[in-house]
């Protein structure tokens, strides 16, 4: 009885089977000129994320509209799904695969050393090995940010606002606070503490980390003390962690300032962001592949070509500021000034 | 048999019909979706050049701890135990795994190997264990115990990875790689030689799938063949008639989640030592464990239906990717037909679940005073019968 019965459903998912191939569409035929292929996978954050996943794509849509290629994106749901998801581009001659952020660095690590063939990009990492070595493959481009440029110009506004009175507190004291110190994170600290010092030499830059890059709590935790010193602009460069930041930082009255993306819809507390230029960083990866100049290796990606900046909302920028913001930016853009990689002390 | 056959057959023909009427309803086309997910799946039908075997592997990846966890959820129900720890018995696995095969990780497979293996089941049955000893010397219920057990794990491997012994380096949010000694082979060879059109070690698939495979025949043995079986069986059907032939309920309990855990925590080894090789921060978002609540349900409990419903759940993770790329809908469509597949058969099992949850017991509104509004009721507490029943 029971064996009866499985074969009729046997018989069932056969039949579905086929109902499903025969439904299939073909796919378009031969179209003449070469239409390039890329792939973006996302992380786990997926493409709403409204930070790095989302601005890729912003790059990618971009590229659709400017050039001739077709673009496919994949959300990864787990980490499982970062090795198949590469894989499955890598396997269909995708002429560019891009991944987005350094938790894939190890997937495309292998999926690169696997297709020799196939180029690779990856935002923010490397292609690297299990013990996080670069395994320098040499169709793999890294897409590195000077976060430190991105800093110095949110920097600029904090040490104006605590000169020129215009803080909430001013007692010339601002705070940062990272996730984990690790190069991105001070880099960002770096340029936004050295850009505060020159426009007010006689701020205190208070500076903490949260070890954590997700848990809200965790930096809210180490922005009250700062608050409670005296700190009335606080800097978060902890991802989903530094939303905490911000959003004590509007419980309290005080003023916070926004990382990576734009984040004005964070908090209303938020009068800046300093940003990374994902989709800049994307759209150039994909210019270099249709152009034919695609080279292995690294890109970076700062204030000199438009690849980092910042964002101001939620107060109205006085036009002094705005000038100061302008010559610095210039300056930087020019080389004339070099915002450090290291924070001074 | 025929009656509980329809039920999971009729809650996935259900799923994927509202699915369809899904896709429709926003615009998008549930043939093209479907064939997407079909070939992703099992890789049939593909469209845009997909590689069959490349499919199938992956397909058979993600299968393999489903069918592990999903034996570590249906044990315990056996015996009228709601395992939701599952999740973090194989956190725990993969845990303890990790941390074996970095610690001894110039020692030979012959070795390693097994050490990893029932390190990760030890880490995993402990896990489990305190739930069943909670459960069966204070009475403290095993879905809460369990539900928080899972966030003491995903806390310990955040703690491990991020600034703890098995951190990888300064900034890092992995563990150190295990010892080559510790990893299960592929089933196809490592390096580039081409393989059904691609290099041989783009199939993942790994030997970890004989070890699911042989998890889910020891439950069924355990199940059906062994007094121990039996005797789960028996507190599952009814706690006092089992004490009064004789069984040890307590006694079965924690063996039953001791075992259970196992399991989980196989599963979670299995999954380190044959395809990551070291611990991300996967495990902040994983719910492979969850999953296995859904196949365990859908497969009623059985060995071979938990076969075949991590075969589908597996498909269907595999296929969404698939499906994103090719149909160009959201792979979320993916959660929203496991969710609705769930749903169908929470559906059949509101009375089992009601049976077995805490507050499912207390009897319906009839014991409340007819003066009285149901709600004031509720407000002034329990029922005097359920009171009575108690005493």
């Amino acid at each position: 009885m029971g064996h009866k019965r499985l074969r009729f459903l046997g018989l069932i998912a056969v039949a579905a089977v086929v109902a499903m191939a025969c439904g299939s569409t073909p796919s378009g035929g031969a179209t003449p000129g070469k239409t390039f292929k890329i792939g973006l996978v996302t992380d786990t954050g997926g493409l709403n994320d409204k930070s790095f996943n989302h601005l890729a794509d912003v790059g990618l849509e971009k590229a659709k509209t400017d050039f001739k290629i077709q673009g496919d994106v994949k959300e990864s749901k787990t980490g499982d799904d970062y090795v198949p998801n590469l894989t499955d581009f890598a396997s269909k001659n995708y002429d560019l695969v891009i991944g987005v952020g350094f938790l894939m660095q190890q997937a495309i690590g292998t999926v690169s050393g696997q297709f020799p063939n196939i180029h690779f990009a990856i935002i923010d990492g490397a292609g690297t090995d299990a013990k996080g070595n670069d395994l320098k493959h040499p169709n793999v481009v890294s897409l590195f940010f000077k976060e430190q440029d991105a800093g110095a110009m949110v920097g600029v506004i904090a040490g104006w606002l605590e000169k020129n009175g215009k803080a909430k507190k001013n007692k010339h004291v601002i705070g940062a606070v990272g996730g984990v110190s690790i190069p991105p994170v001070n880099h960002y600290i770096a340029g936004y503490k050295w850009a505060a010092k020159m426009e007010d030499p006689s701020i205190q830059v208070k500076v903490g980390y949260s070890n954590n890059f997700n848990d809200p709590a965790k930096c809210k935790g180490v922005a009250d003390p700062m608050i409670a010193a005296g700190a009335d602009i606080l800097f978060q460069v902890a991802g989903g962690c530094g939303l905490g930041v911000l959003q004590t930082a509007g419980q309290k009255g005080v003023q916070s300032i926004g990382v990576d993306a734009d984040q004005k819809d964070a908090d209303p507390s938020v009068i800046a962001s300093a940003l990374k230029k994902v989709d800049v960083a994307t759209y150039t990866a994909i210019q270099n592949v249709v152009q034919g100049s695609f080279q292995g290796g690294a890109l970076t990606f700062s204030i000199a070509n438009e690849g980092a900046g910042y964002a101001v909302y939620n107060f109205q920028v006085p036009a002094e500021l705005q000038t100061e913001l302008d010559k610095i930016q210039g300056q930087i853009k020019s080389g004339a000034l070099t915002p450090p990689a290291d924070i001074p002390a | 048999m025929g009656a509980g056959l329809a039920m999971p057959l009729g809650s996935v023909l259900l799923a994927f019909v509202l699915g369809a009427i899904i896709c429709l309803v926003t615009g998008a086309d549930p043939i093209a979706a479907y064939t997407g997910l079909l070939c992703g799946g099992v890789g049939l039908g593909c469209t845009q050049g997909e590689n069959s075997a490349l499919q199938i592997s992956n397909t058979i990846v993600f299968f393999i701890p489903l069918v592990t966890a999903g034996v570590a959820v249906a044990l315990p129900f056996r015996a009228g135990l709601f395992n939701i720890g599952a999740e973090g018995q194989l956190i725990a696995g993969a845990v303890a795994c990790t941390a074996i095969g970095v610690q001894f990780q110039d020692l030979p497979t012959p070795v390693l190997l097994p050490m990893v293996l029932i390190g990760g089941m030890a880490a995993g049955a402990i896990w489990a264990g305190i739930a069943g000893v909670l459960k069966a010397t204070v009475g403290a219920h095993e879905v809460v115990t369990t539900i928080m057990l899972n966030y003491v794990a995903q806390w310990l491997l955040r703690y491990m990875i991020i600034g703890g012994p098995l951190q990888l380096g300064e900034g890092t949010s992995t563990s150190k790689p295990i010892g080559a000694g510790a990893h299960i082979a592929t089933v196809f060879p490592a390096g580039n030689a081409i393989i059904f059109g691609l290099p041989s070690s783009v199939y993942r698939v790994h030997w970890g799938l004989a070890v699911s495979l042989l998890a889910a025949a020891a439950f069924a043995f355990l199940l059906w063949r062994t007094s121990f079986g039996y005797e789960i069986r028996a507190v599952g059907q009814s706690q006092k008639a089992a004490r009064y032939a004789g069984v040890s309920v307590r006694r079965t309990i924690i063996f039953t989640m001791l075992i259970a855990g196992g399991f989980a925590g196989l599963a979670g080894a299995v999954q380190v030592a044959g395809v990551d090789h070291n611990l991300t921060d996967k495990y902040f978002y994983d719910t492979t464990g969850f999953d296995a609540i859904a196949v365990a349900l859908l497969g009623l409990g059985s060995a071979v239906g938990i076969i075949f419903a991590s075969l589908l759940f597996g498909a269907l993770h595999s296929g969404g990717a698939i499906m994103q790329s090719d149909a160009g809908i959201s792979s979320n469509l993916v959660l929203v037909l496991q969710a609705l597949i769930l749903f169908s058969i929470a559906a059949n099992f509101v009375g089992e679940i009601r049976r077995i949850l805490p507050f499912g017991r207390a009897k319906p509104t009839e014991a409340i005073p007819p003066e009285m509004p149901p709600a004031a009721g509720l407000m002034s507490g329990p029922p005097a019968s359920v009171e009575d029943e108690v005493k």
